[in-house]
């Protein structure tokens, strides 16, 4: 007999055939520590979805999709005002570069990012007192000039802070661009008057009717206050040079839609309009000319076509709905009429290099084109008007010199903005100004906290292509389509030509975001586990908590990820946690000492009378 | 109690397939997985129209093959259910990752075999290959040579098998045709025999929702050897469990087996065959013509291979001169570079004091039948190295040399 005399030792004794209590769901498989033949480890590593990514100010797209996907309105509304003071304002307006760069669009299209910002604002709005409190006062004075996107956003952060905080606004009526730039039926005045209020509730004072440079000085800026933004904007319109430029009838773009909208304007347009420009606000501007009382309104564009048109595609679709006509590859070289505007005089132009980005080169050699108009706006963009900044500050370009931190030298000044992103690559749209407010007021502070402004090293991971998740899980589903007002009703009107979404659809809508490398607590890798190696109830590296002493690294979780969070990491990088694989064969009898306590809870479960 | 002789028993005349398939039905199996294979399939045909017919309740799987077969049989016994399952030939093989498995996890499923050569080329005789390359995997293992012992066989195993004591897989064998497709008169008890002799199978531990466990998990380097002792421990551990239901098998149904060894004709025998099923029949009328010849010679049949029973081998063939080992079986390059019986004989007989001469017989290979004029020649064989003292050479192939 071989095994007559043979002893195993207590703490080698396995269980019958090594039949073992079940597993829990809260400590896995307690018995047979297997982790050590795991070579590769799931890690939960949310990366920087690509919306995010894009967004001018970094808002958390991903989370607060998510957290409309459960129904959460108002963490998802408390998450945007993070990173952004006004979403009601965004998710109106914004030229939105998280839609584009949205991985859904690659797959079937972009998720409408901007309608559920709009409807999480909209919420904002409806709330008695807004979720954003101010910071605990640190008793210092910030002057905060200009009250447009940036200047909303650094005074915004600066309050949350803890910053007694100073707006000075030139015109009577606090918004900057929001107001000035952009027409009611794209932004409700309303809308805007309540974001503002917040900021009055965030215990702001906003001083309108004062203007830098005349009415508060650079030296008094300094003097009065610790610190200071300047978020001036570019208020004074470029000119095309043509002659006879300074006939009546001929307007200004963002002057034009600013009158209307602070509600000064006087003027009455004739039939026939013609737009200069082919940007975001020369839209604008036609789409108002027709609700202004138009007839027959042409955009002439130096662009030889709509693609080469520096303006969001969206707002050039409806406005062609509207009616407005396009002449392209022209320039203006006069403003013909004796007193009042007959015509205009056109000549062949083309950018001389990159379109938009050089000079334009205009074919006075071509035999001239009579355009007869009674109105002219001319919107080819603005320029700064800084006479009060000391020399020092300028740059050639005619903008406000900062570091890379949004400081001017080593005072206490910050500028944002336009004024500053002019002439630099950035898009000069609201979220990238709102982006910029937010990154100065931080830089701001630290230089307050007497902290060195250092550049972000940190890399990151942004998910681009869809092989980094498993797109099995994403049936294909169509955007869901904000309303809009039919185009021969809506040109005559100042009515908001956008619908807001309401809350079945923006659930909807929020339902089709992928969450790109992103934990959404969707529960697969619980679910697939083909071990209890994942627990939700204790949660650790992410919303999940992987029990090390027992995953063998088979991978599955990490294949099953939708959202390609899960990754593999090689166990060597790992230092603690796990029993290392050069320990497997010669383990402690510790960890078997825990079986022995199991092993007498087994008998119990044996069957009795056998 | 019942006893043999006032109980309800009839006799039928049926083959070893039918046989069987009385002895599954007789044990009231819970689960039969089946996949057809020539010759076994008369089995499971039978039980099939057994089931359809209402005579057994039981879940009849059709497996997708034999591998299925046996993973089918593995989780039903897991669960707790008798299960019932075989194949031939290379189907044996196909499964043969589960066999370590269910004996190593402690399941007692019992297959059913009968005999099928091995490939190539396809061939439907009888041959033990099948079966003895599974036989170190843990599984109880024993051919019978009738239809009756066939049907005993089962019972018994399942007896054996399901012991707590035990709880090991069993393999009843049969030889193809010559048991699986010959008729022979077959006693079929009582039910009341069969309840009172086979209770309720029942595992410790099987898989229940109400009691929930974990079998088969992953377990440390370390951790493996006491399970592989534990096993070796419990095939050890069936010999005295093996004894005692042979035992009272006996006493309820009046068939009285030696569990390990038939002898035939031993008592004055000088020379012996030693082989294992079908093949014993005719060795036993052979053996008669002989003696009346006055060649002292004799047969010893090994019942039960796995356990192996090396001190009754040692001492039943101790007291010969010459041993001839009938193989059946291919045990290419091995010992006597014939069949593996050979090697098990005489490592038993390796401790004894009297060695007898021991001789390999390749004999019934690939389904051919071991002739009369065969066990003649072979006895032959043996004799004259009885007189010579010294055998000629370690293995014959019968049928090839003069």
């Amino acid at each position: 007999m071989s095994t007559k005399g043979t002893q195993i030792p207590e703490w080698l004794k396995v269980p019958f055939a090594g039949i073992t209590p079940a597993p829990t769901q809260e400590k896995g498989q307690d018995l047979f520590p297997t982790g050590n033949w795991r070579s590769i480890r799931p890690v939960y590593r949310d990366k920087l979805p690509p919306c995010n990514n894009a967004c001018g100010t970094n808002e958390k797209i991903q989370g607060y999709l998510d957290l409309v996907k459960r129904g959460k309105y108002l963490d998802a509304y408390a998450l945007i005002k993070e990173d952004m003071p006004f979403p009601s304002v965004t998710g109106r307006v914004c030229y939105h570069p998280c839609e584009q760069a949205c991985n859904r669009g690659k797959y079937d299209e972009a998720i409408s990012i901007r309608a559920v910002e709009r409807f999480l604002g909209d919420l904002g709005q409806a709330l008695a007192k807004d979720v954003v409190k101010p910071g605990k006062p640190n008793g210092k004075k910030v002057a905060v000039v200009g009250s447009g996107p940036a200047g909303h956003s650094a005074a915004y952060q600066l309050a949350r802070l803890g910053y007694a905080v100073t707006i000075f606004e030139k015109s009577p009526k606090a918004g900057g661009l929001n107001r000035g730039g952009i027409p009611d039926w794209v932004l409700p005045q309303d809308v805007l008057d309540r974001e503002i209020e917040r900021l009055v509730e965030l215990g702001i004072t906003i001083k309108t009717n004062v203007e830098v440079g005349k009415d508060v000085t650079w030296d008094q800026l300094k003097k009065d206050f610790d610190a200071c933004v300047l978020a001036v904007g570019l208020i004074d319109p470029q000119s095309v040079r043509a002659e006879g430029e300074d006939k009546p009838g001929v307007h200004y773009g963002l002057p034009f839609l600013r009158d209307i909208g602070m509600g000064t304007s006087k003027l009455k347009l004739g039939s026939r309009v013609a737009v200069i420009g082919g940007g975001n606000t020369a839209i604008d501007c036609a789409r108002e000319a027709l609700r202004q009382g138009a007839v027959e309104v042409t955009m002439i564009t130096v662009e030889a076509n709509p693609q080469e048109m520096p303006a969001s595609p969206e707002d050039l679709h409806d406005m062609l709905e509207e009616g407005v006509e396009l002449m392209h590859g022209r320039a203006v070289t006069a403003v013909l009429g004796n007193g009042r505007i007959a015509a205009l005089q056109l000549h062949p132009a083309r950018f001389s290099g990159a379109i938009n980005a050089s000079p334009i080169n205009v074919d006075k050699e071509a035999k001239p084109e009579r355009f007869p108009v009674d109105n002219v706006i001319i919107a080819v963009g603005q320029r700064a008007s800084l006479q009060w900044l000391p020399d020092e500050f300028k740059t050639e370009r005619g903008t406000i010199k900062i570091d890379p931190f949004g400081r001017l030298g080593d005072t206490n000044f910050f500028a944002a903005g336009d004024v500053v992103q002019l002439g630099s690559g950035q898009p000069l749209m609201v979220v990238n100004a709102v982006g910029d407010g937010k990154r100065v007021a931080f830089n701001l502070d630290k230089v307050m906290r007497g902290e060195k402004l250092e550049p972000r090293t940190i890399p990151v991971d942004v998910i681009f292509d869809l092989n980094r998740m498993n797109m099995t899980y994403f049936p294909h589903f169509p955007r869901v389509k904000q309303e809009l007002l039919p185009p021969t009703s809506r040109r005559k009107t100042q009515e908001e030509v956008i619908q807001a979404y309401t809350e079945e659809q923006a659930v909807e809508e929020a339902n089709r975001c992928f969450s790109c490398g992103t934990c959404n607590a969707c529960d697969n890798c619980y679910l697939v586990c083909p071990e209890p190696c994942i627990v939700r109830d204790v949660r650790s590296n992410g919303l999940y908590k992987i029990l090390v002493d027992y995953c063998k690294g088979c991978r599955v979780c990490i294949e099953e990820c939708p959202t390609g969070c899960l990754e593999g990491v090689p166990e060597l990088d790992f230092e603690t946690g796990v029993v290392r694989m050069d320990t497997a064969f010669a383990i402690s009898p510790g960890l078997h000492g825990r079986q022995a306590e199991e092993l007498k809870h087994l008998d119990e479960r044996a069957a009795k009378n056998i | 109690m019942a006893t043999a002789t006032d109980v309800k028993k009839r006799m039928v005349r049926i083959n070893g397939c039918v046989a069987s398939a009385q002895a599954a039905k007789y044990a009231d199996v819970d689960v039969i997985a089946a996949y057809p294979i020539r010759p076994y399939t008369a089995t499971m045909m039978a039980l099939a129209q057994m089931v359809a017919n209402g005579e057994l309740d039981a879940e009849y799987i059709v497996a997708d093959s034999e591998h299925s077969q046996l993973s089918i049989s593995h989780g039903a016994s897991s669960s707790g259910a008798r299960v019932f399952t075989g194949s031939s030939g290379v189907g044996v093989q196909f499964a043969y990752e589960l066999y370590s498995p269910i004996s190593g996890s402690r399941m007692p499923v019992q297959m059913m075999i009968a005999d099928r050569t091995l490939d190539p080329p396809g061939d439907f005789g009888s041959e033990h290959t099948d079966a003895l390359s599974t036989r170190d995997m843990g599984w109880l293992m024993g051919w019978s040579c009738d239809a009756q012992e066939a049907f005993d066989n089962h019972l018994m195993a399942y007896r054996v098998g399901e012991d707590p004591r035990v709880l090991l897989p069993q393999m009843v064998c049969q030889d193809g045709f010559f048991v699986s497709h010959i008729t022979g008169d077959v006693e079929l008890p009582d039910t009341g025999q069969v309840r009172e002799f086979l209770p309720p199978y029942k595992h410790p531990y099987p898989l229940d929702p109400r009691h929930p466990v974990s079998h088969g998990p992953q377990i440390m380097p370390e951790q493996g050897p006491p399970l592989q002792l534990e096993r070796a421990r419990a095939m050890e551990g069936s010999m005295p469990v093996i004894e005692e239901v042979h035992e009272e098998f006996a006493k309820i149904f009046g068939r009285k087996y030696d569990p390990w060894l038939e002898e035939f004709m031993t008592d004055d025998a000088e020379v012996v065959f030693f082989l294992q099923g079908a093949h014993a029949v005719t060795a036993r009328f052979a053996i008669k013509h002989m003696r009346d010849r006055g060649m002292k010679v004799g047969m010893v049949r090994l019942r039960t291979i796995r356990p192996y029973p090396t001190e009754r081998v040692r001492q039943a063939l101790s007291k010969f001169k010459v041993v001839g080992v009938i193989e059946t079986n291919m045990g290419l390059g091995s010992v006597s570079s014939g069949g593996v019986l050979y090697s098990e004989v005489c490592a038993a007989l390796y401790e004894s004091e009297r060695k007898p001469l021991v001789v390999s017989f390749m004999a019934g290979m690939g389904g051919e039948a071991i002739v009369l004029k065969e066990f003649y020649w072979m006895t032959e064989k043996m004799l004259e190295a009885q007189k010579r003292g010294k055998i000629e050479k370690r293995t014959h192939w019968v049928g090839f040399e003069h």
